[in-house]
């Protein structure tokens, strides 16, 4: 009843106030006439009468004020009162306002930009319903891994039924090429468990998706493909559905098309096309033996999804059962088996539920909160230099009414209003970062996708990083805003306090100061580590090279054919013009992966306690040390004489060579590949280190030919003279010249490749995030020392003028002014250095080839910043010598 | 200020408003006059005070106002009681009364 009735007043005096302050003013025009009548009555004259009247009210206006202030929804009044006010003196201050937003946007832009990063990378979950019920499974042998055997994850699912209410399976993905109305696309596909899609609660966007009703064996599967890959590789083609395809050459039906924003259950790396697991052994013969049915084999992922309140904890216990179990049934291979679970989360599967990348993303969320902070610096700095500015204002307001709180209110409102207007420009900032960063060339051999896409989260944080700024901006200057003087502030001129004031800002700028130097130091190490990387000793020539990624088996090829298409395919290269060397190789540097294999080394016993003999191992085709530049250091290359039928030969590292055969001359040795233990290779030559893997150290490495160990996935590499993008397209067309049906992909120089998130990419993100932080920080302290010394020297004008007029030179006032930015700087480095030097130890391990305390690098930003500071600080100064003292003297 | 005035209590004008409002419908003057009266000059109910407690009363649903004139015919705006308003009075009279025997008790203790 109360509620409804303040409820109607509310509405009331928001909609209808004109009528309600018309009612208020008859009501005490009414109540003074009566007064007035009253007095008369007891003998006073009629201007006597209105005196008294008067006397007793105070004044109708104030009593009118305080009647306004117990009204329902006053507050609301007052809200809208201050921000259309503060608009107002917003509007009437462009330059300020001009500064402070942009001020805001970069902060927030640089936020927002580094947090759809983080979003992207380590809060999105995996777009299904009621994602944060799904976990993935690991499993320990001797480490932590993810992967499973078919037939474990068999078992664990029959036995799991009362933690989890489903398991599904995932055969890690692979390429292979699609061929769709005659035109072959490469593919990434995975080979699922027919109740994935129903345990994952998605649905297609068109026909059907695989259901645990579909064949799960034998010839002609169906096939689901991904929306992009429909889109981009298939146009949109809606009659899809039912479409005969031929994958690696043999016949699949598509039935349908996952869902938009669907990537699989690993967001980063976009899987394309899925298949049932069931048919994985009749797509993939060639491999020999069937996977899916070895228990030591792997490659399987495993996901569940939690069963209705059963806890994560539950799920644990319930796998620890399992993997007891299991270890009994199989002593063999899982004695010491031990299974857990992990919630899904952003889908990066890591091998104990920590995220990889938590440690490099906070650091750069640390460091863009900092520069949040650094802009909230310059903003508080410029609102108290308009609260001086603004003091009488505050002192009439307060003369009439205004209590205190009232006019912190103002304040408040007016850097919200900021703060609104600035993340509204940061957002549009920070869309357009995220999309360079997200747009960043990965060249990376999987089909990674880096999703920085704004959502909820992004905006969220927007916002909440600009009402933190303009709340910790406006706060003291809103304090101090409202702490007026009246005696003070209405006479003119107030000294004392002002300065105090600008020790404030002084000490204020000092941080800024410090911090951006901080982050000047963190960019300067990152970005000597990129440099450190990228000049590397490779052990080959990256440069002209070209890889082009062939695997003839997805174009049907049987492997007496696929060696005849390799001979065919270098012999029509090599007579390109242009072309100075081209070969073939199983694995290339900096590839996605590396192939090694244990050996038997006559005459070389293991140290007690080390591993077994083993190296990294390459097949490749004659010509590929030219390609590569690796020199021959003894005996010779591969010849076409080298055949399947001949000889098995090798060629080793000078590391391999010195590992094994120390002291000896390896030419002539022979040695075992446990997993070829038919035939015994005989080294015919020694070849320079050259590095596989662009932070690791060299390991032992042979090569082979590939005649002698065909594969048929392999890549073709071209070093050529002339452009590589013209060579490019002329050997695709030369490749397809005589084989249309031939996928090619992964197509990149070798420069490009280098460029991976495992090779230079991961470092140029960090020093190019690192540096753009450092760079808007160093901004904002210049402006920041500049705004200070500059207001200080302007307030300083009179006592200027009298000292020049006294007979002062201009290097004694240049010094008088400079002083005050000269200690900035100094005590603003002392404290960057040393801040930074604390954060640095939290990126040593990401640093190569620099020390995380570098002198070099300390003393040159630190010289820089001082530099540029000293400068923000001397071109005040440098106006305050040309003060004319007869101006300065009159001017007050 | 004689010395024989006192502050208000919070919430015991809302009390003397409702107290002199149960007899008959009043204007703002007329209430302060005669609250003024009642208590002897105890309690003198400025306008200050006055207008804002009578809205927030109205708006609670307490008193209604209505124009009408005034014994000298003048134009005057009326307050009277609600039922809800009663309701009030009641539930504060009997506060009140409550808490003037729990005090007059405790200083009867000392003395």
């Amino acid at each position: 009843m109360k509620w409804l009735s303040v409820g109607r007043s509310f509405l009331r005096n928001l909609f209808r106030r004109k009528q309600v302050e018309q009612a208020l003013d008859d009501e005490i025009s009414s109540y003074t006439e009566l007064l007035v009548a009253e007095n008369m009555k007891r003998g006073m004259t009629e201007p006597e009468a209105r005196r008294a009247a008067r006397l007793e009210m105070i004044g109708p206006s104030q009593v009118k004020e305080q009647v306004r202030s117990v009204r329902a929804g006053a507050w609301l009044a007052a809200l809208w009162q201050d921000l259309r006010y503060g608009f107002r003196v917003l509007r009437k201050n462009p330059v300020f306002t001009l500064a402070a937003v942009l001020t805001f946007a970069i902060g927030i832009g640089a936020n927002t930009t580094i947090f759809s990063m983080v979003n992207g990378l380590l809060l999105r979950p995996v777009p299904v319903p009621h994602s944060d019920r799904l976990t993935y499974l690991v499993q320990r042998r001797d480490h932590w891994r993810n992967s499973f055997s078919y037939p474990d994850f068999e078992d664990i699912r029959r036995d799991a039924r009362t933690a989890f209410s489903d398991l599904a399976a995932v055969r890690i993905f692979q390429i292979e090429g699609l061929n769709v109305g005659g035109q072959t696309h490469t593919i990434w596909t995975e080979y699922v468990t027919t109740n994935f899609f129903s345990m994952l609660e998605i649905r297609p966007i068109l026909g059907s998706l695989i259901a645990p009703s579909d064949k799960i064996a034998g010839s002609d599967p169906v096939m689901v493909l991904s929306h992009s890959y429909w889109k981009n590789h298939l146009g949109g083609d809606p009659n899809i559905v039912g479409r005969k395809a031929t994958l690696n050459g043999r016949s699949v039906t598509i039935i349908g098309v996952a869902p938009e924003g669907f990537r699989g259950v690993t967001p980063i790396f976009e899987t394309q096309g899925y298949l049932p697991i069931g048919v994985f052994s009749y797509m993939q013969v060639q491999h020999g033996k069937d996977p899916l049915t070895e228990r030591t084999g792997d490659g399987v992922l495993v996901f569940g999804r939690l069963a209705d309140s059963v806890s994560l904890e539950k799920a644990q216990s319930a796998l620890a059962v399992i993997a007891r179990r299991l270890a009994e049934q199989n002593p063999a291979s899982a004695k010491d088996l031990s299974l857990r679970t992990y919630f899904l989360g952003s889908g990066l599967l890591s091998p104990d539920g920590s995220n990889p990348l938590r440690v490099v993303t906070s650091l750069f969320l640390v460091l863009s909160g900092l520069l949040l902070l650094l802009a909230s610096a310059n903003v508080a700095n410029l609102l108290l230099v308009r609260a001086l500015a603004r003091n009488r204002e505050m002192a009439v307001r307060s003369a009439l009414g205004a209590v205190r709180f009232r006019l912190i209110r103002q304040v408040l409102a007016e850097t919200m209003l900021l703060g609104i207007m600035g993340c509204i420009g940061g957002a549009i900032l920070g869309i357009a970062g995220s999309r360079v960063i997200s747009g960043l060339p990965l060249q990376s051999d999987l089909p990674i996708v880096f999703d920085f896409s704004f959502d909820w989260r992004v905006f969220a944080y927007a916002f909440s990083a600009a009402l933190l700024l303009a709340l910790a901006s406006g706060l003291v200057p809103a304090l101090r805003a409202a702490r007026v003087n009246l005696n003070d502030a209405l006479r003119e001129g107030s000294r004392g306090y002002s300065s105090r004031r600008s020790r404030f800002r002084a000490v204020l700028v000092t941080a800024q100061v410090g911090g951006s130097l901080m982050l000047l130091i963190v960019a300067g190490l990152f970005v000597r580590s990129m440099q450190n990387v990228e000049h590397t000793d490779l052990g080959f020539d990256p440069n002209q090279v070209v890889n082009f990624g062939l695997d003839p088996h997805t174009a049907g090829y049987d492997e007496v054919r696929g060696r005849e298409f390799d001979r065919e395919l270098l012999e029509r290269v090599r007579a390109v013009p242009g072309v100075e060397f081209a070969s073939v190789a199983l694995t290339v540097p900096m590839g996605p992966e590396i192939l090694g294999s244990e050996l038997k080394v006559e005459g070389y016993q293991e140290p007690p306690g080390q591993r077994k003999p083993a190296a990294e191992m390459n097949a490749v085709s004659s010509g590929y040390f030219s390609t590569m530049r690796i020199p021959i250091v003894r005996g010779r290359d591969f010849l076409d004489s080298d055949t399947e039928s001949s000889q098995r030969v090798a060629l080793v590292n000078e590391l391999m060579a010195q590992t094994y055969w120390a002291g000896k001359d390896p030419i002539g040795h022979t040695f075992v590949r446990t997993d070829k233990p038919d035939y015994s290779w005989k080294i015919i030559g020694v070849v320079k280190n050259s590095h596989s893997q662009l932070l690791e150290p060299v390991s032992p490495a042979f090569y082979v030919p590939m005649a002698q160990d065909y594969r048929a996935r392999q890549t073709l590499q071209v070093r050529t003279s002339s452009p590589t993008s013209a060579a490019t397209k002329t050997i695709m067309e030369v490749v397809h010249s005589f084989e249309p049906a031939m996928a090619i992909f992964d197509v990149r120089t070798m420069t490009q490749s280098l460029n991976t998130p495992d090779g230079f990419m991961l470092f140029r993100l960090a020093a190019a995030i690192t540096s753009s932080l450092g760079l808007l920080g160093l901004v904002l302290a210049i402006i920041g020392v500049y705004g200070v010394v500059s207001y200080s020297a302007a307030q300083r004008t009179h006592e200027i003028g009298i000292r020049i007029a006294l007979g002062a030179r201009h290097s004694q006032v240049l010094r008088t002014v400079l002083r005050q930015g000269v200690l900035i700087v100094l005590f603003g480095s002392a404290f960057g250095i040393l801040t930074a030097i604390a954060v640095a130890r939290l990126v040593g391990s990401f640093l190569v080839g620099v020390s995380a305390i570098d002198p070099a690098t300390y003393i040159g930003v630190s010289l820089l910043l001082a530099a540029i500071a000293l400068l923000a600080s001397f071109i005040p100064a440098r106006r305050a010598t040309r003060v004319d003292p007869m101006l300065a003297l009159r001017y007050e | 200020m004689p010395s024989n005035q006192v502050e208000l209590l919070q919430g015991t004008l809302d009390m003397l408003i409702l107290n002199t409002l149960a007899l008959a419908p009043l204007h703002g003057l007329g209430i302060s006059q005669r609250i003024e009266q009642v208590t002897r000059g105890t309690f003198q109910v400025k306008p200050g005070s006055l207008f804002p407690a009578l809205h927030r009363m109205e708006e609670r649903g307490w008193l209604k106002s209505s124009w009408g004139e005034s014994d000298n015919n003048r134009r005057a705006k009326y307050y009277e009681l609600t039922r809800a308003g009663r309701r009030q009075l009641e539930a504060e009279t009997r506060r009140w009364k409550q808490i003037s025997v729990a005090v007059g008790r405790a200083l009867e203790a000392n003395s």
